[in-house]
């Protein structure tokens, strides 16, 4: 190992690494990599704060081997050997995880499942078939191609994996309609230790026990590891409307989509923007300036279409502000930069994405706001809604900030983080919408659940009985 | 209309200036900045799913910010300059397909350079490089057959690149057919190469060498035209001498960009489906993405199909992947194949390279000079 990092936040190994890297070596061949720059590259996901630790020479983990699998048979392998040496292994799509998911904290193997991108259509099933590994963005352009759409567009959809949606729950920009990748996934394949693969068919719709499949959903790698997922499909939108409204105040907002959600009607995007992300996505539209702005996207069958695009623009209390906001979202929306501008020079930023019934919503966002903003250092804090229900609301907030003197990164941070926790808590709210739990948010995840965060610890023990599969994440 | 930034200072307020808002609005007026590869490497790799090598060798240390994360690691000293961690910088295809998702418009490949400069310049090179540093040097040509042609002379001078007078000599016929029927009176020379691979490899003193060489003998024909088939030559003569101040006195085309100039009076007929398959050089570096497609619409007859995806390397641009790496390079190409093939069985493109690369495996490709004589034959 010629990494020269100052401090390297590792945890002794455990089981035994060494006979583990060894036999996979011998069953998977060059398939497997303990090289310096793979172990490097793999030490971390999108966890925005290892950036900071990053270029100050820290890196939060390393594992001790990669493992490339070709096969479900790889991973098979890669599954039983840890299993059998007590070695921890965590699994890895694209890594745009937020949370830490994947960070190896124990050291041990990780095993990339990117080279799992095979696909197949079955257009009569309005299904697809997918390796793990297959690139977001590929999908969806596979299924355009043949006049289909997974409807399913997460800000990550450029860099991340099937598999990856499945196993932290993803969900996508156009969910209002087509639902988080829980509502999509028909069934899948995984792995789970001595080393077995399991499948839960493809069913439109099963009566037998409890839906296993579910459990894989969200699971971020500690029951085993998801190989081949099938999911819904649909027929590409014929139509598609944009519109865009400033209101007066939050509340109006969120009441107009609550009104337009409880008539039944589907947009594919809602998105209310709070005055000070108005001001910074559409400062180019004065009619939205100052204002909160939403932008709406209605599209479908056309004559369904049009019908919700009606009852959208008799619903939403506000002044229409036409298509070109909607227009700009849609060309700006993977503009990801700020943490690559801001990070480098100390800046602090993140992104907290909760959910609330709509009874509470207003109250949980201006909360949360002010008690990110109660902590010294935070110099703006703000928010949008971007997911809605019949039951309420996703709010993603953002905040920025620099510690303030004799305070680390890591530690403002963790301020800001815990400051949001326990105003989404006492707001009525749950801790997380869509970017799961990981390492990081591990520790709010037993008041969240209360005894049934003890069922959570069980059902992994029950799985995974000596806590390989990617330990230490989500549950301890 | 409001400003970008103005959000910004109405959310921070004068009383934050005195602590961390100050650094922000630095950073807002352009005053304070990271360096590129800082930023890229900051990045979730949202231009991974353009980048032929991420897709398809699916290692996050060769994804586009994997690299830039590794090059930024070697640069601080906190990795090793050795060729294992080299080896991810050098699997890249220097396409720059990352270029088109970035919304710094980063080019991995420019990023990464100053490492694999450090790297030549400290001598820790891959074996697979020596040879063609040594061919380049000793025979001015990438294989080491030294051209033992003779130099004509005129206006028009065909350049044919190291790949076509080595591997498709009879495109280099077949070009100098079709210029002649457009009534140009083409030459060829005793070639030395453009210097291009050096490049790519961050031999940057060898390039100049024999960039500077090979100029000068280009300069010596006195013609005032170069035409080549050669996308990354036309790409080397045009950018990369300007860049290093090397002075090329004839006009330089790739022959697409001839033929786009002359095409309308052509009679064109032909019959069937192809596709296209744009070059890299072409459509990326020399900035002609729709040209090849408008060449192909001016046969009466025939029928044009979109590739799957407009743009994705052969896997064989930039040299290294099919020198260091060549089954991922053949790999690549059979990701480009299977996407060709959803378009026609038939592809036009317009450089020997990605012919060779593609070319099999149920795929007829041929070069834009080869298809257009047919259909002026029909």
């Amino acid at each position: 190992m010629t990494l020269t990092f100052d401090e390297v936040l590792k945890r002794p190994k455990r089981g035994s690494v060494d006979e583990a890297i060894a036999e996979l070596k011998n069953l998977l061949g060059d398939k497997v990599s303990t090289k310096p720059a793979d172990l490097f590259s793999y030490s971390h996901d999108y966890w925005l704060i290892t950036f900071h630790w990053l270029l100050k020479g820290k890196v939060p983990a390393l594992p001790d081997a990669v493992v490339f699998p070709e096969s479900e048979e790889d991973v098979v392998n890669a599954v039983r050997v840890a299993h059998e040496k007590g070695v921890p292994l965590y699994p890895y799509g694209g890594g745009s995880g937020v949370l830490g998911g994947t960070v190896p904290e124990y050291g041990g193997i990780v095993v990339d499942l990117k080279r799992l991108r095979d696909l197949r259509l079955y257009e009569d099933d309005l299904m697809v078939e997918a390796g793990a590994g297959v690139n977001g963005y590929y999908i969806e352009e596979y299924l355009n191609r043949r006049g289909y759409t997974l409807g399913h567009f997460p800000q990550s959809l450029y860099p991340s994996t099937v598999g990856g949606w499945v196993a932290t729950k993803a969900i996508g920009q156009f969910s209002t309609r087509y639902g988080g990748i829980e509502d999509m996934v028909l069934g899948l394949r995984a792995v789970i230790p001595p080393g077995k693969l399991i499948e839960l068919k493809p069913h439109p719709r099963t009566a037998t026990g409890p839906d296993l499949r579910k459990l894989f959903v969200g699971s971020e790698g500690i029951f085993g590891i998801v190989t081949r997922v099938w999911l819904k499909v649909r027929p590409y939108p014929e139509e598609r409307f944009l519109l865009s409204f400033a209101s007066e105040s939050l509340e109006e907002a969120l009441d107009s989509v609550r009104r337009i959600l409880h008539r039944g009607a589907r947009p594919a995007v809602v998105r209310i923007y709070d005055r000070v992300e108005t001001k910074r996505h559409f400062y180019k539209f004065e009619e939205l300036y100052g204002k909160i702005g939403t932008v709406i996207i209605v599209e479908g069958d056309s004559r369904l279409a049009r019908a919700e695009k009606e009852i959208v623009e008799r619903e939403f209390k506000g002044v229409p502000a036409g298509e070109e906001p909607v227009r700009h979202w849609l060309e700006t929306r993977f503009n990801v930069k700020e943490i690559s501008e801001f990070a480098p020079i100390g800046v602090v930023i993140d992104t907290i994405e909760v959910a609330v019934n709509w009874s509470r919503a207003a109250e949980l966002y201006e909360n949360v706001i002010r008690a990110m903003k109660s902590v010294k250092g935070t110099l703006m804090a703000s928010a949008h809604a971007s997911h809605f229900y019949d039951q309420g609301v996703c709010f993603y907030f953002t905040f920025a900030g620099v510690p303030p003197r004799g305070r680390s990164a890591g530690e403002f941070y963790n301020a800001v983080w815990d400051a949001a926790m326990r105003a989404t808590l006492d707001s009525g709210g749950t801790i997380s919408h869509h970017h799961g739990i990981g390492r990081h948010r591990r520790g709010w995840l037993a008041e969240e659940l209360g005894d049934a965060y003890e069922v959570l610890r069980k059902v992994k023990l029950a799985i995974d009985e000596k806590d390989v599969m990617n330990p230490g994440n989500m549950v301890m | 209309m409001p400003g970008k930034w103005d959000w910004l200072k109405d959310e921070i307020g004068f009383s934050n200036l005195l602590t961390g808002g100050r650094m922000i609005f630095k950073v807002v007026q352009g005053k304070l900045s990271a360096d590129d590869l800082t930023k890229c490497a900051l990045c979730p790799n949202m231009c991974r799913h353009a980048c032929p090598v991420s897709i398809v060798e699916g290692r996050e240390t060769t994804s586009p910010a994997g690299k830039a994360r590794i090059a930024l690691m070697i640069r601080e000293g906190r990795l090793e300059l050795n060729l294992d961690n080299l080896e991810p910088l050098y699997t890249c295809l220097g396409c720059d397909l990352c270029t088109l998702y970035c919304p710094f418009e980063f080019s991995v490949a420019d990023l990464i350079r100053p490492v694999k400069e450090e790297a030549v310049s400290r001598g820790v090179v891959f074996e697979e490089f020596r040879k063609v540093f040594e061919n380049l040097e000793t025979s001015g040509d990438i294989y080491g057959n030294a051209d033992s042609g003779a130099d004509g002379s005129g206006k028009v001078l065909y350049f044919r690149g190291c790949t076509v007078r080595n591997e498709r000599p009879e495109l280099a016929e077949k070009t100098l057919t079709l210029l002649d029927k457009l009534g140009y009176e083409a030459f060829t020379i005793s070639e030395t190469c453009c210097g291009l691979p050096a490049y790519n490899l961050g031999n940057t003193e060898l390039f100049k060498k024999v960039a500077k060489r090979t100029a000068e003998k280009l300069n010596a024909t006195g013609a005032e035209l170069i035409v080549t088939s050669c996308p990354s030559c036309a790409y080397t003569f045009r950018v990369l001498y300007p860049k290093y101040g090397i002075k090329l006195k004839p006009q330089v085309l790739h022959i697409t960009e001839l033929l786009g100039e002359v095409i309308g009076g052509l009679k064109l007929k032909g019959a069937g489906t192809v596709t296209y398959h744009n070059p890299c050089r072409l459509a990326m570096h020399l900035g002609r993405r729709g040209l090849l497609k408008s060449l192909l619409e001016n046969v009466e007859g025939l029928e044009i199909r979109e590739p799957r995806r407009e743009l994705f390397c052969c896997g064989h641009g930039g040299s290294a992947v099919s020198r260091l790496k060549p089954e991922l390079a053949k790999e690549i190409a059979a990701e480009r194949r299977e996407q060709l093939r959803d378009g026609a069985a038939r592809v036009v493109t317009a450089c020997p390279s990605c012919e060779l690369a593609l070319n099999g495996d149920g795929l007829e490709v041929l070069d834009i000079v080869e298809f257009l004589l047919e259909m002026m034959e029909e």
